[in-house]
């Protein structure tokens, strides 16, 4: 078991590597061209062919360094911030409940009685909108990556549901989910019950980290044409995410949220 | 502190479907697509309906349309105004995977969750307390609703399951009877009988193949037929008239 998680590491630094020279600046080249998307069966994500401009993609997800330097540069007030509308998660939840938290915002994304990020600034940053998340990325000179962008960058390859293959049976290697077979009781099965910093886990082939996991990634782009202009969308799960529940730590399913929601296992990573 | 009683399980309002092949876009059948519009329509209590969206359409724009009254103005509401606003509004945010993939021919299914009343938004706290607090109130007010209607619509469906409404059981079989349309009240019956624990229905091949596995549940369904249906039916009485009886 050792020797074949070597191997698999070996294989995915070599990898990483072989297909994508470039990283500057903490992001990987994806060549221009044409890719397989899409599931088989999966009706809002079918199988198909897309074509992409090459484009860079981040290494890891946004950190709260990240972000409090944008804050600290522009004075931004987050959605949050403004609302008081945060949702967070503890323990003991029913299945799909959060609570709202008015004193949770991207400073204290469990609540202010949980603490703040002074020890997790190279954890992802959290409880930020989708028009929070755009305004980070109009002030850094990048974007966020469209729905096709972000499944390319996420299957580094692969044809398969995840980017290790058709089984989740080791996702655990790779992504900080939920193990627990509900949220009634806590779970820091992998060394993490929230957010894990950045890098955590093994990358994907294309060396991406937590592609899968940690937190959901808002996406630029519509599934339809005529979905409400309220909807955002993010992908590859978060460390709420089960198997039982929510079970998008793969690289098809596509979640939605509304515009404005700042979740504690909603954040992104940027493109450009 | 307020608490969303997010939705357990939702299906998102698509009502096309790409091919699975090619990528470009299909329609599903008629009648499939027909039923997934039917199965997200919503009731409206008619208890004030015209000031409580007149208040809602006042505190909505773009996109802040979900935002909850304001204290004062939703103090001054009587009681059956504020179920109506209960009802028809969610004042908090769904997450991100509440939402469930769509899935062919929706009409010939019985599913084992409910869609989801309110897409990207669900109840929050103060509307799940609500309900909860007035849990005779609203049973008797959805009840009046569903007879003048014959519709059960999926918000009614929800705060029966917020509520445990299990005593409007006969009031369920008695709409579905009039059209049998409507397989998500057969859905509602099931989950009825899930949440009070009903033994029989929990030793039932139906309850192992719908909820036994946390892992597929969202997603299981039976398939719709008459035998299924008169089970579910027969199995629901059967809870109802083993409940206790109120004095």
């Amino acid at each position: 078991m050792g020797f074949l998680k070597k191997v698999s590491t070996a294989l995915l630094v070599l990898g990483s590597y072989c297909c994508l020279a470039q990283t500057p600046g903490g992001y990987v080249l994806v060549p221009a061209g044409s890719y397989r998307v899409g599931g088989q069966r999966h009706l809002l994500n079918p199988a198909r062919q897309v074509t992409v401009d090459s484009f860079y993609i981040a290494i890891y997800e946004t950190t709260n360094r990240q972000f409090a330097a944008f804050v600290a540069a522009t004075g931004y007030v987050t959605d949050a911030e403004q609302r008081h509308d945060a949702l967070v998660f503890s323990p003991g939840l029913r299945e799909f409940e959060w609570n709202n938290d008015s004193t949770a915002c991207w400073r204290f994304p469990n609540g202010v009685s949980m603490g703040g990020i002074e020890n997790k600034m190279e954890h992802p940053v959290t409880c930020i909108s989708y028009n929070d998340a755009a305004a980070y990325c109009k002030w850094a000179g990048v974007r966020l990556p469209t729905l096709d962008e972000w499944e390319i960058a996420s299957r580094a390859g692969a044809a398969t549901t995840y980017f290790f293959g058709d089984k989740k049976t080791f996702i655990g290697r790779y992504a900080n989910i939920w193990h627990g077979k509900d949220h009634l009781q806590a779970d820091s099965s992998d060394g993490y019950m929230y957010t894990a910093p950045i890098g955590s886990f093994q990358p994907n082939a294309w060396g991406l980290y937590d592609i899968y996991g940690n937190v959901f990634e808002f996406c630029s782009g519509k599934i339809k044409p005529d979905e409400s202009p309220t909807l955002a969308h993010a992908r590859g799960g978060s460390w709420w995410c089960s198997q039982a529940s929510c079970s998008f730590f793969n690289s098809v399913d596509i979640g939605r949220v509304h515009k404005r929601a700042s979740f504690s296992n909603q954040g992104f990573r940027t493109v450009k | 502190m307020k608490k969303i009683a997010a939705v357990l399980l939702s299906v998102f309002a698509y009502s096309v479907c790409f091919s699975q092949e090619d990528g470009t876009w299909v329609e599903p059948s008629k009648e499939s697509q027909a039923y997934h519009e039917y199965r997200l329509k919503i009731s409206r209590p008619p208890d004030g309906l015209e000031k409580v969206l007149g208040l809602i359409a006042k505190v909505a724009s773009g996109e802040n349309d979900n935002v909850a009254l304001p204290q004062k103005e939703y103090m001054a509401l009587s009681m059956r105004e504020k179920l109506t606003y209960h009802l028809i509004h969610a004042e908090s945010y769904s997450q991100n995977c509440d939402a469930m993939p769509p899935v062919p021919d929706e009409h010939k299914k019985i599913f084992a969750q409910l869609p989801d009343p309110f897409g990207e938004y669900s109840w929050s706290q103060r509307q799940a307390n609500f309900l909860a607090a007035n849990r005779d109130s609203a049973i008797a007010l959805i009840s009046a609703s569903i007879q003048r209607s014959n519709r059960v619509g999926i918000n009614y469906k929800r705060a029966i399951i917020e509520v445990n409404g299990r005593e409007m059981i006969p009031l369920l079989i008695s709409t579905y009877n009039k059209d049998h349309k409507d397989h998500d009240i057969l859905t509602l019956l099931m989950i009825l009988m899930k949440n009070n624990e009903y033994a029989p229905f929990l030793s039932s091949s139906s309850y192992k193949k719908l909820y036994a596995d946390e892992t597929t549940s969202y997603q299981a369904f039976l398939n719709f037929n008459t035998a299924n249906e008169a089970l579910i039916i027969e199995r629901a009485t059967a809870f109802y008239n083993g409940l206790p009886k109120k004095g």
